[in-house]
């Protein structure tokens, strides 16, 4: 997987570091948040890349599962008064459970028909939601726990500290994926499968279940991605869907099934938007800075394509 | 044979002779009383409308419980419009086709009431109309041929800014501490957004006034670090936020976070996110709002809806449409009593007369026209203060349940 990190993604990588080189003496600030935001979409993109790269599914429903581990771990917090950081732990085997009872009711039927995949997560999404709405109703909810709005001061320069977390977290998934994928028996497999799932089974691969295991583990990773996510938003039934949108853009832009990618163009449109917001006026053209960069980047691929 | 059916015939009447000798007269049955049909729209999936019907369910039972409206019971039938234009416009159309209701009521988002409007004009039924407060629905109402029939109880938006600048010139007039000479409006870069800061801007005429947009959690959004950063190099008397409830939170977390504490700091969501109160970043933060749970402590109408509500629902009102319900049909009722009729022309001139002198919602309520309609309700918000996790009146002062905490204080003191 790390071969994935193609010489065009070491190129943007090097381009990363030097723009972070420059806003750090420029525009601080901007590469503080730029790198916090950018790292939450790693964050919630990086297991519908794996989704997506293991079982070729592009879950429309991922922002609502996330939307759906956030809601489990408010309601531990409010039931039990237990920290929302504890709350991961619980989250995640809760988030499997889920993941498990919708891959044998759902997934499991439309692994490889493109369109129903795409009808049938999009009604997952709608179904969550709704869901959440009868449970939670719309009124947003909220936990307070202090570190929330902790901060440090450099210089000039005041900033907000806990959304590094998102940073070290971003780091975690991505290496756990790297080493689960790479150096277990049930991560070659569905590496394998992966590839050429017709040729894993004939080696002996369970690839029904190996499906299984990786779509519940990569819902299951949702339930402390939520967990975290609870500590810094308001939660509603809603709040799930643009991050389900921007989650698949980012996939897209990094080509699907490249994790480094992820991270790569994660942060970078994390940068971006936080650059763009910098201009007193301009903030409104964050998100068409966003979807305008997919856009192009899908059109260059398309481009490339046709010259080979 | 003849003589067996004869000694049954017999025995049967000699049977129902002692069955009638035991039993009370019988009465000759009224004919049952045709109810007082009500049709509201609400959107059910949200609190707000479903807090609106379960108001309008109180003041119904309470009504029925009493003995009705001139002698026949209120009969409440409430659809939901699912914040959906077409949904809402069919939803008229089948209270008005298949449940033959006497009277519209109910309501909330201006969109859907911009579709309801055309099919409410065709039934011409009275209409008293709680929710829609764009200023876009009163040019519609306006520019139909006859408009008699519709009352709006809402204040609409360009009212309720209006109000806010009054208010503020009174509270800026009784506090003289407060001083409101700059103001920074970041707001969400929506049609509510945008159009909140349209209107400030040409209202508060004589303050020094800038903006900028944000994207609202609601879309995806809910990074304001860079907006809260301009508005504190723009070092205002008030920073304002235009936006919805789920941006309360991160507005109030990441302007802790760069040390931004500006002596007013003022959101006007729509609603506030559950438990915002309890956290202590909310404390001294201003709001706007159509009413206040506080209002139970000055208001008899307000504190009684509060424990009536809470009595039979076992939940409480959390947001101003569950009073605003209740109003809607105890306004319907008194018109109807004072008609002494459900005919259109004294229905309306009775509707046009009524006063109550205090409500649910813990304002009088008059009829009188706005700048393009006839039959205006409530005209004003309040300005209130979060305070111990309350949010507490602070303007109209006849009405105020605490005195301001100014300036707000600094975030290491909370």
């Amino acid at each position: 997987m790390l071969a994935k990190l193609r010489q065009r993604d070491y190129q943007i990588l090097i381009a990363f570091i030097i723009v972070a080189a420059i806003l750090a003496f420029w525009r601080p600030h901007v590469l503080i948040s730029g790198l916090q935001r950018g790292s939450l979409y790693v964050l919630i993109a990086l297991p519908v890349g794996i989704i997506y790269g293991i079982l070729g599914i592009l879950n429309l429903a991922h922002g609502e599962f996330m939307m759906l581990g956030a809601f489990f771990a408010f309601s531990l917090v409010t039931l039990t008064g237990i920290d929302p950081l504890i709350a991961m732990l619980p989250a995640f085997p809760a988030m499997f459970v889920v993941g498990i009872v919708t891959y044998r009711l759902t997934i499991k039927h439309v692994v490889r028909a493109p369109l129903n995949q795409f009808l049938l997560t999009f009604g997952l999404a709608v179904m969550l939601t709704e869901m959440a709405n009868l449970i939670w109703t719309t009124r947003p909810r909220i936990v307070w726990v202090p570190y929330a709005a902790s901060s440090a001061t450099i210089g000039p320069i005041t900033f907000g500290t806990f959304e590094f977390v998102y940073v070290a977290a971003a780091a975690i998934v991505l290496v756990g994926m790297f080493l689960f994928l790479t150096r277990t028996r049930a991560g070659l497999a569905a590496m394998a499968v992966g590839q050429n799932p017709r040729g894993a089974k004939l080696v002996g691969i369970d690839v029904e279940r190996t499906y299984m295991m990786i779509f519940s583990a990569c819902l299951a990773v949702l339930g402390p991605i939520g967990a975290l996510f609870l500590i810094r938003h308001a939660i509603f039934p809603g709040v799930g869907g643009p991050f389900s949108l921007r989650a698949v853009s980012i996939v897209a832009m990094a080509g699907f099934g490249n994790l480094p990618g992820i991270l790569v163009w994660g942060i970078g449109l994390g940068l971006a938007e936080a650059f763009v917001r910098s201009f007193r006026g301009w903030g409104g053209w964050a998100d068409i800075i966003f979807f305008g960069m997919i856009i192009l980047v899908v059109f260059y691929r398309s481009y490339q394509r046709r010259v080979r | 044979m003849k003589k067996g059916i004869l000694l049954i015939a017999v025995a049967l009447l000699l049977a129902s002779s002692l069955v009638a000798v035991g039993c009370p007269r019988p009465v000759l049955e009224e004919p049952p009383v045709e109810p007082i049909r009500l049709g509201a729209v609400n959107p059910l999936g949200d609190i707000t409308g479903r807090q609106s019907a379960q108001g309008m369910k109180l003041a119904v039972a309470e009504i029925n419980a009493a003995g009705g409206i001139l002698g026949r019971p209120l009969e409440l039938i409430v659809m939901d419009d699912e914040f959906s234009p077409a949904v809402g416009a069919a939803a008229i159309e089948k209270l008005a086709t298949v449940h033959e209701v006497d009277i519209f009521i109910g309501g909330m988002a201006s969109g859907v009431h911009l579709a309801q409007i055309p099919i409410l004009a065709k039934h011409g039924r009275v209409t008293v109309w709680i929710g829609a407060a764009s200023h876009l629905v009163e040019a519609a109402i306006a520019a139909l041929p006859d408009h008699d029939w519709y009352f709006h109880l809402h204040p609409w938006d360009y009212q309720q800014v209006e109000g806010t600048v009054e208010g503020w010139a009174a509270i800026v007039e009784k506090f003289p501490q407060i001083r409101l000479d700059r103001m920074f409006v970041a707001y969400e870069e929506g049609a509510f957004g945008a159009a909140g800061f349209a209107i400030s801007r040409a209202l508060f005429a004589d303050v020094t006034i800038e903006g900028e947009s944000f994207t609202s959690a609601v879309f995806g959004g809910g990074d304001f670090r860079a907006v809260l950063r301009h508005a504190k190099e723009f070092n205002p008397d008030a920073f304002v936020w235009v936006g919805f409830d789920p941006d309360a939170l991160g507005m109030m977390v990441q302007a802790k976070e760069i040390g931004f504490a500006p002596p007013v700091f003022l959101g006007t969501p729509p609603g506030w996110p559950v438990g915002f109160g309890e956290i202590p970043l909310s404390e001294a933060v201003w709001l706007y709002g159509m009413w206040s749970p506080e209002l139970k402590g000055v208001s008899p109408e307000a504190a009684h809806f509060w424990w009536a509500f809470i009595e039979k629902f076992g939940e409480e009102p959390a947001t101003y449409f569950a009073p605003l319900g209740y109003v809607n049909v105890k306004f319907v009722a008194a018109g109807i009593e004072r008609a002494g009729t459900l005919e259109r022309g004294p229905l309306i001139e009775a509707l046009r007369e009524v006063r109550f002198e205090d409500t649910a919602v813990g304002w009088p309520l008059t009829i009188a026209p706005s700048r393009l309609i006839r039959h205006q309700g409530f005209t004003r918000q309040m300005i209130l203060q979060w305070q111990g996790g309350r949010q507490e009146v602070i303007w109209p002062f006849e009405v105020a349940t605490a005195e301001p905490i100014f300036p707000f204080p600094r975030w290491e003191d909370r």
